[in-house]
């Protein structure tokens, strides 16, 4: 019975204009994508090719971003390592959804023993630091690139699992589930028709956020040697490597942190984007 | 309380004589123009609204939702969000325009010289700070009293709003007090400066019917002895017909008619005045009466009016009222009417709702055969917890306790009761949303939580329920079409076109174009919505269907059309009803038989007529008195008011003994009451003898000779 | 507030049992033999297989197991296999040293991420408000590896301002020591400002919109008394929530960080022990990291529990 504020005129349906984030975010990753698919046709060298007397050169007209220690082309690996990092974070979180979302699901749906197990054992999960569960986990086996993606993914299941599962209990207190109930829909219709479609929203906002930090933690990994392994040219590993020459030859380091700054800051653009964009409010719902 | 109404400066221009010795008014209004401004345009709320409030004096501001009533009161506390501003006009306080002040200035005076108290008790208070020290606030901002003075001021203010035990309180925080308390706190907060004007923003809307009433008696009171003036904003007429001297009426942000309370409810002059009077459920009308209502929807503006506002539902609107904007109209007593028809309507009611003339419908289902529903001694307890660690273990709490009834085919079942009084729980449990932790629910002789554990949905699609909250009972990503499709889907009609078409005639059965099948729920308004839910409930074609508040959440215009509704869809299609609600007046309005719920257990069972009479249980009376009345309808009974206390479920005694003003002494705490059995199935759950019961005097003395009520 | 406790408390161990369990079993596939590492390269089978035998290697893995959860419990860690010493005093000394780390580094994100958050909030839409979110974004965009990088270079390699690695114990000077812990902590901070300061930001406007705030302004209360007293008290719960579980996070040791400023605490520790196989140190460090971890966790939730009246007074445990 409150007229605060009056609701907006125009009910009717109408598309939402974009909001400023988003469209920012997809013209900063539009070229990482580009590069990710393309990144060895397009670079100018090799990514893997030594040369010995253009070792550290500075950025130029021939090395447009220099050179490193052995005298591979720092543009060209830093482009060709684009598919490696962002596959990284990308694989690691549809991991994660692959695994949190359906436990999530089972365990707001079901509740009881199932669930209270379920979050437990998330529980123990969640209990370790992040980068610590990561090296835990490759600690066991020689590393390389597709165990740190099941590294990072092990990481975020809980994560995933816990917010599926409040927005789960949410929606299952909503008016509209109970309505279900009573005109006797299964739990699959219930689970996959009224509540999934209300949760992909918050979830895909959740998902862009985790790509950033697996992306993130992924680098951190290839930077103690865990995730890719040389030659690889995965940012991450490209940091590491030039920190010794730091001093001498900053451009190494500077070119893979800019590219994976643009894409840190593009994807948190788009979740930016994508959470006003599905934010009920912005289409006239309230 | 009620003083006569004195001749008052109009506001409007058309002023002719200003008697002089007439006070100054405290609060003038003047041409107040707001709007809300989005990115997609923007909203008027309050088109040259003027009013005026003199010292002494409780004016009402009463309108529907969206009628703009409570962002005029914040514009006067320069407390407008989310994107409002005032365009034009002026707020005169004491002769002062508040609006010239600066901003620091504004400040001052808010919380000294005009306080406010608003509608939510539970949101009002700061959850992190002790009540004590939020009252305390404005004395050492305003008054600049030392903390320990503000400390021993707040507890004579707690004293004044009638708290008990004031020293509990100020070390409370908010969540430990009942709603009751944190209001009485609010208004103690709001009188601590000894203001000259209250700004009360429904201040009782939050809380239920009996601590309303205590709460508007003590702000009466309160008013009177300290000679404060108040702007009360309220949608409810019965509350404003107890507190206010005047009443300004608001409609789509206009001012569409002023006067003396008694006069304006009485006699409203202006179409929409005689509709919200006319709408309004009334305990001492037949119950078969079909309320009168108001069709269409609240009126939205972007701009100044260019017709009058109310003309697209009003049912003597002419040409004229389409095409031309109404000014404000003032007699010489100062009340105003925004319909230049309104001298020549004078006599004329809102029309009743003649259309479908009431059948004489299927009276009184033959008794003999076997009720629809049977409850037999339902208990639910929630929060139980056999935890292996011996501090978590816990009894839970009782929802409700051995209630046992029975619905009959065709029969409207109401269920009055107020916040914990377990009234949702038995609806839930009667449609096996919840399993009972004792006793049983039949459904047509079956079990039905059974059945539905066993996998068994289609007895269950038998029974439906429709909710208060008309948005959140509809899934917002789906059309009004899928929504209804869906329960025919499962009911294994197999043709698209078919259901399409089954969908189209049940939106024309609940009154809504059969296009509104390709609409989604937040395209619609609040009483749209709510018609979507009966549908949808009709869909499964249900044999019963539980209304839990149904009817709460919407305007009194939108109710009334929504309970016509009901009634005629009982009438047509034999359905029979559990209707849930806290209004009895709602109730008495539908109900062929009432249950009055406290703490979880019955307390009194009958005919709606026969527990509108005596006698009463203690609690059914103390409800029926705190029914807000207009002045046509009679004298009011003297209120019973109760104690702020939390019912007691699950206990020895009475679940009402802790608040019961007859209460018999140590009895009633430690022993069940006992059943009184009267005729025609009237059962009163009550330690004192039926006899002593019936010697009360009647609430409603016009309803006990009426005995075919 | 006290049946909730004792229930966490018990919860904390039951996981951190689980945990043990957890860490002693992958530990043990782990490539690596103990026996053989204390022998050396060049030991006969015979002098691995007696130093097994003596080291209780040869016990099946549950009585291994209780060996050291039991010796755990004593307090006792084991010996480092390479650094050929107790790990106790070796893991206290550097658990220390990242608390130093991780108090100094908390207070700064703290004070300014909170300023920045309350700031933000309360210019809603303005510049400033632009402002810190852009500040903001700076600070997650790169990983913290970077930021290091970066900053090494500018402060220690180009204007030699301030050492670019190592410790320095405060009983050296304090001079020293602090200089040691700015580039660490200005790193950290760049790390961790973002989330809090936004997080701040958000609560702080979703509490500027409640009731109780507007109530307290027809009050007549000042802004300031309403941004600080009403708002900001409980605006501040995520936060809090969120600064006790980052407080773990640093004391479970930032890997990275620790690495490159050669800073000598838990993190460096760990990675020192998986690269040199040293499974005994292995187990202690993450055992023990995960346990401050754990208690974070656990403090953050009883924090947020005292400072919410709501559960604070005797409301059920969650």
């Amino acid at each position: 019975m409150t007229d605060a504020t009056p609701a907006p005129l125009a009910p009717r349906r109408h598309l939402p204009s974009l909001p400023v984030s988003l469209i920012v975010g997809i013209v900063l990753l539009a070229p990482l994508a580009v590069a990710a698919v393309a990144g060895s046709w397009l670079a100018p060298y090799p990514y893997d090719e030594m040369n010995i007397m253009s070792r550290l050169q500075p950025p130029g007209p021939e090395f447009w971003f220099g050179t490193d220690e052995f005298g591979r082309d720092v543009f060209s690996r830093t482009l060709v390592g684009t598919g490696s990092s962002l596959v990284m974070g990308v694989a690691a979180t549809a991991l994660s959804l692959l695994a949190g979302v359906p436990l999530g699901l089972i365990a707001g749906y079901k509740g009881g023993r199932i669930g209270e197990a379920i979050m437990r054992a998330m529980d123990v999960l969640m209990s370790f630091p992040p980068i610590l569960l990561g090296i835990l986990v490759l600690a066991v086996t020689q590393p390389a690139q597709w165990k740190a993606i099941v590294a990072i993914g092990i990481v975020y299941v809980p994560q995933v699992v816990r917010l599926t599962r409040a927005i789960t209990l949410e929606l299952m207190q909503e008016e509209f589930i109970t309505a279900a109930r009573l005109r006797g829909e299964n739990a699959a219709y219930i689970l996959f028709h009224e509540i999934l479609p209300n949760i992909w929203p918050p979830l895909a906002v959740e998902a862009s956020l985790r790509v950033v930090f697996a992306i993130l933690l992924g680098a951190s990994l290839s930077f103690i040697g865990m995730g890719a392994q040389p030659p690889s040219s995965d940012w991450g590993l490209m940091i590491s490597e030039a920190r010794p020459f730091v001093e001498q030859a900053p451009w190494i380091a500077l070119c893979p942190g800019f590219a994976l700054a643009t894409a840190v800051i593009g994807i948190n653009l788009l979740g930016d984007g994508l959470r006003a964009l599905l934010d009920p409010r912005n289409t006239g719902a309230h | 309380m009620m003083t006569a109404p004195q001749a008052r400066p109009a506001v409007a221009p058309v002023t002719v004589t200003a008697p002089a010795p007439e006070p100054a008014p405290l609060l003038d209004v003047r041409g107040l123009t707001i709007s809300y401004g989005n990115a997609r345009g923007t909203l008027r709320a309050a088109s040259d609204v003027g009013f005026a409030i003199r010292p002494g004096e409780v004016m009402g501001l009463v309108g529907e939702s969206g009628s703009g009533k409570s962002t005029i009161a914040m514009a006067i506390l320069d407390l407008l969000g989310g994107g409002g501003r005032v365009d034009s006009g002026e707020i005169l306080f004491d002769g002062v325009d508040l609006r010239r002040l600066p901003a620091a200035e504004r400040r001052a005076l808010r919380g000294d010289r005009i306080a406010a108290v608003f509608q939510d008790p539970f949101t009002s208070l700061n959850p992190a700070l002790t009540v004590g020290r939020q009252i305390a606030e404005p004395l050492i901002q305003h008054k600049s009293l030392s903390p320990r003075q503000a400390a021993a001021r707040v507890l004579d203010l707690l004293a004044e709003v009638g708290i008990r035990d004031p020293r509990r309180v100020t070390a409370a925080y908010p969540h430990e007090l009942s709603g009751g308390m944190q209001q009485r706190a609010l208004i103690a907060t709001a009188l601590g400066c000894e203001p000259k004007l209250l700004i009360l923003d429904e201040p009782t809307t939050a809380l239920d019917v009996t601590v309303e009433a205590r709460i508007i008696d003590l702000l009466a009171k309160l008013c009177d002895s300290h000679g404060l003036s108040a702007l009360f904003v309220s949608h409810n007429l019965g509350i404003v017909n107890r507190i206010c001297q005047t009443v300004t009426v608001l409609y789509g942000g206009l001012v569409v008619e002023t006067g003396p309370t008694g006069r304006v409810l009485s006699r409203p002059a202006h179409p929409y005045s005689k509709g919200l009077v006319a709408a309004l459920p009334r305990i001492t009308a037949g119950r078969r009466h079909r309320l009168p209502s108001i069709p269409g929807t609240v009126a939205k503006l972007s701009g100044p009016p260019a017709a009058c506002v109310f003309a697209p539902r009003c049912p003597f609107a002419e040409e004229t009222c389409r095409s031309q904007p109404q000014a404000m109209l003032t007699d010489a007593a100062g009340d105003g009417v925004r319909c230049w028809k309104a001298d020549a309507l004078a006599g004329t009611p809102w029309p009743d709702e003649e259309s479908a003339a009431r059948k004489p419908a299927p009276q009184a289902p033959a008794q003999p055969t076997a009720p629809l529903v049977e409850v037999d001694h339902l208990r639910k307890v929630y929060g139980a917890n056999r935890s292996i660690l011996p501090w978590l273990r816990r009894a839970g709490t009782v929802a409700v306790e051995d209630v046992s009834f029975t619905v009959g085919r065709g029969e409207v079942v109401g269920v009055v009761g107020e916040s914990g009084s377990g009234k949702s729980t038995i609806g839930r449990a009667l449609l096996a949303l919840t399993e009972p932790s004792a006793g049983t629910v039949l459904f047509d002789g079956t079990d039905l939580t059974r059945q539905v554990k066993q996998g068994d949905q289609d007895l269950r699609r038998r029974a439906q329920l429709v909710f208060q909250n008309s948005a959140a009972s509809l899934n917002p990503r789906k059309t009004v079409g899928d929504a209804m499709d869906r329960p025919l889907v499962l009911a294994g009609r197999a043709d698209a076109e078919e259901r399409r078409k089954t969908v189209a005639g049940l939106l024309t059965r609940v009154g809504l174009p059969s296009a509104y099948a390709d609409r989604y729920p937040h395209e619609l308004s609040g009483g749209e919505r709510q018609r979507v839910n009966i549908a949808r409930a009709l869909a499964t074609d249900p044999d019963f269907v539980v209304c839990d508040e149904a009817v709460s959440a919407l305007d009194v215009s939108v109710q009334a059309n929504i309970l016509n509704l009901l009634a005629e869809l009982r009438d047509e299609m034999g359905l029979s009803y559990l209707f849930i609600t806290h209004d009895i007046a709602v109730v008495s309005h539908i109900a062929d038989r009432v249950l009055v719920v406290y703490g979880g257990t019955i307390c009194e069972e009958g005919p709606t007529g026969r527990v509108l009479r005596p006698p009463y249980h203690p609690y059914t009376e103390a409800l029926l008195s705190a029914v807000p009345r207009l002045a046509e309808d009679g004298q009011e009974a003297p209120r019973i008011l109760l104690e702020d206390a939390a019912p007691t479920p699950g206990g020895q005694g009475c679940a009402f003994a802790a608040r019961c003003p007859r209460k018999l002494g140590a009895i009633c705490d430690e022993q069940a009451p006992p059943v009184h059995r009267a005729d025609d199935g009237h059962r009163i759950a009550c330690h004192i003898p039926l006899a002593t019961l019936a010697e009360r005097a009647a609430v409603f003395p016009e309803l006990v000779g009426d005995a075919a009520h | 507030m006290l049946a909730y406790t004792l229930t966490r408390l018990v919860y904390l161990a039951l996981v951190l049992a689980v945990m043990s369990v957890l860490i002693f079993l992958v530990t043990q596939a782990m490539p690596g033999d103990v026996a053989s590492m204390i022998a050396g390269q060049f030991a006969s089978k015979e002098v691995v297989d007696a130093i097994a035998v003596k080291l209780g290697l040869d016990q099946p893995l549950v009585v291994q197991y209780g060996q050291w959860a039991a010796g755990i419990l004593r307090g006792d860690l084991g010996r480092s296999l390479v650094l050929e010493q107790p790990i106790a005093p070796i893991l206290m000394e550097a658990l220390a040293r990242s608390l130093v780390l991780a108090v100094v580094a908390l207070a700064v994100v703290a004070v300014v991420g909170i300023g920045l958050g309350v700031l933000a909030a309360v210019q809603r839409g303005k510049l400033t408000d632009q402002l810190v979110s852009g500040i903001s974004y700076l600070g997650i965009a790169v990983p913290d590896f970077f930021w290091a990088i970066v900053l090494v270079l500018i402060f220690g390699s180009y204007m030699k301002l301030l050492p670019t690695g190592g410790y320095a114990p405060i009983a050296d000077g304090f001079l020293p020591w602090a200089s040691h812990l700015v580039l660490p902590v200005i790193t950290l901070v760049l790390m961790l400002l973002a989330r809090i300061a936004r997080l701040t930001r958000s609560s702080m406007i979703d509490v500027l919109q409640t009731n109780y705030v507007k109530f307290a302004r027809a009050k007549g209360m000042p802004e300031s008394v309403v941004i600080l007293r009403h708002a900001l008290k409980n605006a501040l719960l995520p936060t809090i929530t969120v600064l006790a579980i980052d407080f773990g996070l640093i004391l479970g040791g930032v890997v990275v960080i620790e690495t490159i400023f050669s800073y000598p605490g838990m993190g460096r520790l760990l990675l020192f022990a998986i690269q040199r196989h040293d499974l005994p140190l292995i187990q202690a460090t993450i055992l023990v990291v995960s346990a401050a971890y754990c208690l974070a966790n656990l403090t953050a939730d009883l924090l947020y529990a005292y400072v919410n009246p709501k559960i604070r007074h005797g409301m059920k445990a969650a």
